[in-house]
């Protein structure tokens, strides 16, 4: 083999080794975990609309060094169970209370008892161990156009909708059971019928209301908001969180009414709770103190039409908020139950009876 | 060039390192997370279950829908070739009237793609699309949801997945050598039974490659049958995604997404038990640039003509569409109802208004361009070895590289953040989980099958006789490889780099497990940007970043391809030059 060959030979080992072992130098520098200062890394599924920039600036204004890192709800809650050796992140906001359940089971969340404990209904959270604790509420509705539908026409039972044929293939109905809100919506479905003798502890008779709920809906489109096929005259109903209404009825020029059965509708609490593991414990817990305080919530409520969980805090929310809060009645819904078995009410569904 | 001695493969230094390397990624990158992921899926409890396939089995919706997808891939496989072929026959090989146009229009599906894509299509032929409306104008008894389910589906994907087909059937139709061409209608072959028995069978090596990605593709599918499919046709990728997410039903979209992967490893095996024959290689010696062929026809000249035109049309409408929905409201574009008023730069001004918005561009750039550099650097190596010598452990390694095919991009992202979130001896002790690094290697993982297929592909193509010439005259095998093979599948292994940049730049499906906090590449930028209760405007805004992306990939585009076709043709000659020597 002459001089130039091996030469050659040489770099193409060089090249590939540093091709394929490069990837590991560049971090060193970069890694997030080991150092107890520095930047708090926040995970949070509440960051769109512009909540992660207010929520970094006002942090700033406190004195706090946060970056928001913001995933939607399942990826997140994934993202943080398969980092739990490890941990990236050092607190967690926004995800609902199943979410943060299935974190406690994991071990990915520790206790920490926030000084404003006192001033927020300690059932919203964790009221056993105080794992996590509530911050914002919010109900899952269904809701029509009242330019369309009077509200004479509308339902006053959400399960009038697939058993009353009038309104066949008029309501709208989300199939991505991977996303928050459409399990939500399954397990108020399920709630009345829990039946520990029945199929993974739900009823037959609670099951054919889920086979009847999707058989007679017309599923969401992919990339079409609910409220573009309401004004298009598409479907008549749909479901969302209350939050949103607000800025869809200026986008949409409609006026939301909501469908407010005798039942009640699903809540869910989103919670905050530290990352277990996280080295920068001490930051952690001053950020939680900071953001769950009443001023801070009242300022995000008026800010961002939310509905808090802190009791002083609701004096600054939206009236129209509070009102519509005040007006749906809350769904029993067995959230223990609902943990422990949502992830196979979410297969059953999706093998059997999504359209 | 089938040498499968063990000999010889051992006396070669290059081939023996690179071998050791390629092991020691397999082993670290590809086999061991997923093992252990498949491992705790499958074995929870360390004894295997049947669960997963009782489910499955006993689900009309779960059967049907692996149905479709298998029926689409099927399909696909099919009328992309039939499209792709057609086109790259039009813009390189027939005389066609503005040939340079035509190209720039089929090559827009180069630079999007995904939801944008099909909600581009939907837009236009869909239940409220402006086609269907003014066709029902003139016959309201049209059925307005005529652009739905199967049909609708084929017809988007088939426009969709002719990328492969312009970039590497149209540089393997270069290398044709002209002088075969000109000796067959010496001899009086007419124009069709030189495309059918001389153009074509040169091209299979590539031909083969490109079926493989496409029906990988209609496999895969997700996003077209989501938006089109209607009730009648969805496919398994969307069950497949949201299986994954969700701890407890891991196994059903292991199990699924293993079946899909066992498909298309049988498709390779065959592809690769045909290449292997390889009787069919009628490449140049002396390599003759190729010349448009007139066709002689008039009445199929003027076909092809007309066809050419009307596919430019279908291909470059959306395009046109999506750039100017970027400056509409959402709720004019959603409801369909679009006035002057309409009209607005606020989507603009929303996406550039957000604090450091170009910093995510700026890390999904660094990251696509290392992770492509990276892949195509590498796989050049490992796909000559592999080509070159064939024994049980090159052929082992060559299925292996392609696990990244078999798993989704979600369950092999989790699976490098569970087995690398502590110290691991095969990267040197390091733990990768949280930083930098991994997001890296997982973009190299995700493009290794993509590259190795076609690169091998583009080996495969090169005539045995000037490696043996190098040979010959004592060139050793890293000299050779470096100034005789790699310029002649240059062009190819550009294409790939640019292709595989393109398509990580809005990557969403790894980064949003893997990356890091303080660097947030685009896709998760994006997703952030366009999900959210109260952002109505999601769709305007994610035509903006489309638009936004568009003009980065046009450019890479335009850095590989572009300068016009006078570069290729000066490689082309310089690729003949070589030839001569």
């Amino acid at each position: 083999m002459n001089k130039r060959t091996l030469t050659a030979t040489l770099a193409a080992v060089l090249l590939g080794t540093l091709a394929l072992t490069s990837c590991s130098s560049t971090a060193g520098e970069a890694s997030s975990s080991g150092d107890s200062s520095g930047t708090l890394i926040v995970y949070t599924n509440s960051n769109s609309d512009g909540r992660g920039e207010w929520v970094t600036a006002k942090a700033a204004e406190a004195g706090m060094k946060i970056e928001i890192v913001g995933l939607g709800g399942a990826d997140l809650a994934n993202r943080i169970v398969a980092e739990k050796n490890n941990p990236v992140g050092d607190v967690v906001f926004g995800l609902n209370n199943m979410f943060f359940e299935t974190l406690k089971s994991e071990d990915a969340v520790s206790a920490y008892t926030p000084e404003w404990s006192g001033d927020v209904d300690k059932s919203a959270g964790d009221a056993k161990d105080g794992a996590f604790w509530p911050l914002v509420e919010q109900a899952i509705v269904t809701v029509y156009d009242t330019n369309t539908v009077t509200g004479a026409d509308a339902p006053t039972q959400v399960s009038d909708l697939w058993e009353d044929a009038a309104y066949d293939g008029r309501y709208e109905v989300n199939t991505s059971l991977g996303q928050a809100t459409p399990q939500l919506v399954l397990a108020g479905l399920l709630a009345p019928y829990a039946d520990k003798k029945g199929d993974l502890g739900i009823s037959d008779a609670g099951w054919k209301q889920v086979q009847d709920y999707y058989k007679h809906g017309s599923p969401a489109v992919e990339g079409t908001d609910l409220y573009a096929r309401l004004t298009r005259d598409e479907v008549d109903y749909g479901v969302l969180p209350s939050s949103g209404i607000t800025s869809r009825d200026a986008e949409y020029a409609t006026k939301t009414g909501v469908i407010s059965p005798k039942d009640g509708v699903p809540y869910v609490t989103e919670q905050i709770a530290v990352i277990n593991g996280t080295p920068r414990q001490g930051q952690a817990e001053k950020f939680i103190d900071w953001f769950g305080s009443a001023d801070v919530q009242g300022e995000f409520a008026a800010e961002f039409a939310s509905f808090p969980v802190n009791e002083k805090a609701r004096a600054q929310a939206l009236p129209e908020v509070v009102a519509l809060i005040e007006s749906l009645p809350k769904q029993d819904i067995d959230w223990s139950l609902t943990r422990e078995r949502i992830s196979e009410w979410v297969e059953k569904t999706e093998l059997e009876y999504l359209p | 060039m089938r040498n499968s001695s063990w000999a010889s493969m051992f006396r070669s230094p290059f081939v023996v390192i690179v071998s050791l390397v390629t092991l020691w990624f397999v082993a670290t990158f590809l086999v061991f997370p997923n093992a252990n992921l498949l491992i705790s899926t499958f074995l929870p409890q360390g004894q295997f279950s049947f669960r997963a396939i009782d489910k499955l089995v006993s689900s009309e919706r779960a059967m049907n829908s692996l149905w479709h997808s298998f029926a689409l891939a099927a399909t696909l496989a099919v009328t992309v070739n039939v499209v792709g072929i057609f086109i790259v026959l039009v813009t390189d090989y027939f005389k066609i009237r503005g040939a340079r146009m035509l190209w720039l229009g089929y090559a827009t599906t180069l630079i999007y793609g995904g939801i944008v894509l099909a909600a581009g299509y939907n837009f236009i032929y869909g239940r409220y699309g402006f086609v269907t409306n003014a066709v029902r104008n003139w016959f309201p008894e049209i059925d307005p949801n005529w652009f739905s389910g199967y049909f609708a589906v084929v017809v988007v994907m088939t426009l969709a997945t002719t990328t492969n087909h312009m970039l590497f059937l149209g540089s393997s139709l270069a290398k044709i050598d002209y002088q075969t061409i000109e000796a067959a209608r010496n001899m009086g072959a007419s124009t069709m039974s030189i495309l059918w028995r001389i153009v074509l069978p040169a091209l299979r090596p590539m031909i083969f490659a490109v079926t493989v990605l496409t029906f990988l593709t209609g496999l895969g599918a997700l996003t077209a049958p989501l938006v089109l499919g209607g009730t009648d046709f969805q496919t398994i990728a969307p069950m497949i995604l949201t299986f994954s997410k969700s701890t407890g039903s891991r196994d059903l979209a292991a199990l699924l997404a293993v079946i899909l992967g066992l498909a298309t490893i049988v498709l390779l095996a065959m592809m690769n038990r045909v290449e292997k024959s390889g009787v069919y290689f009628s490449v140049a010696k002396v390599a003759t640039p190729l010349q448009k062929q007139r066709i002689p026809n008039r009445f199929a000249n003027a076909a092809v003509h007309v066809a050419a035109y009307v596919l430019f049309v279908v291909y470059a409408t959306p395009v046109l569409l999506i750039v100017l929905f970027s400056f509409l409201q959402s709720s004019a574009i959603l409801t369909g109802s679009i006035t002057w008023g309409d009209f607005t730069l606020d989507n603009y001004a929303t996406v550039f208004g957000t604090p450091a918005v170009l910093r995510p561009f700026v890390v999904s750039v660094v990251y696509s361009a290392l992770a492509s550099a990276i892949v195509v650097g590498g796989m050049l190596f490992v796909s000559r070895v592999l080509q070159k010598h064939r024994n049980p452990v090159t052929t082992m390694l060559e299925y292996l590289l392609h696990i990244p095919w078999i798993l989704p991009t979600i369950l092999i992202a989790l699976a490098l953040v569970m087995t690398f979130d502590r110290p691991n001896a095969m990267v040197g002790g390091q733990v990768l989980t949280g930083t930098t690094s991994l997001l890296l290697i997982a973009y190299v993982i995700v493009k290794v099958p993509f590259t190795l297929r076609l690169l091998k592909a583009a080996f495969a193509s090169v005539p045995e006789s000037l490696e043996d010439a190098a040979r010959i005259l004592g060139a050793g095998s890293m000299f050779t490889l470096r100034k005789v093979l790699v310029p002649l599948i240059l062009p190819t292994a550009a294409a790939i780099t640019a292709l595989n940049f393109n398509s990580l730049l809005d990557d969403y499906d790894a980064a949003v497990f893997l990356y890091h906090p303080l660097y947030q590449p685009l896709g998760v930028a994006i997703k952030a940007s366009t999900e959210g209760e109260n952002n109505v405007d999601s769709m305007s805004i994610t035509f903006v970043y489309t638009v936004l992306l568009m003009i980065i990939m046009g450019f890479t585009m335009y850095l590989v391809y572009g300068r016009g076709g006078s570069s290729t043709r000066r490689r082309k000659r310089r690729a003949g030059t070589v030839t001569v020597k």
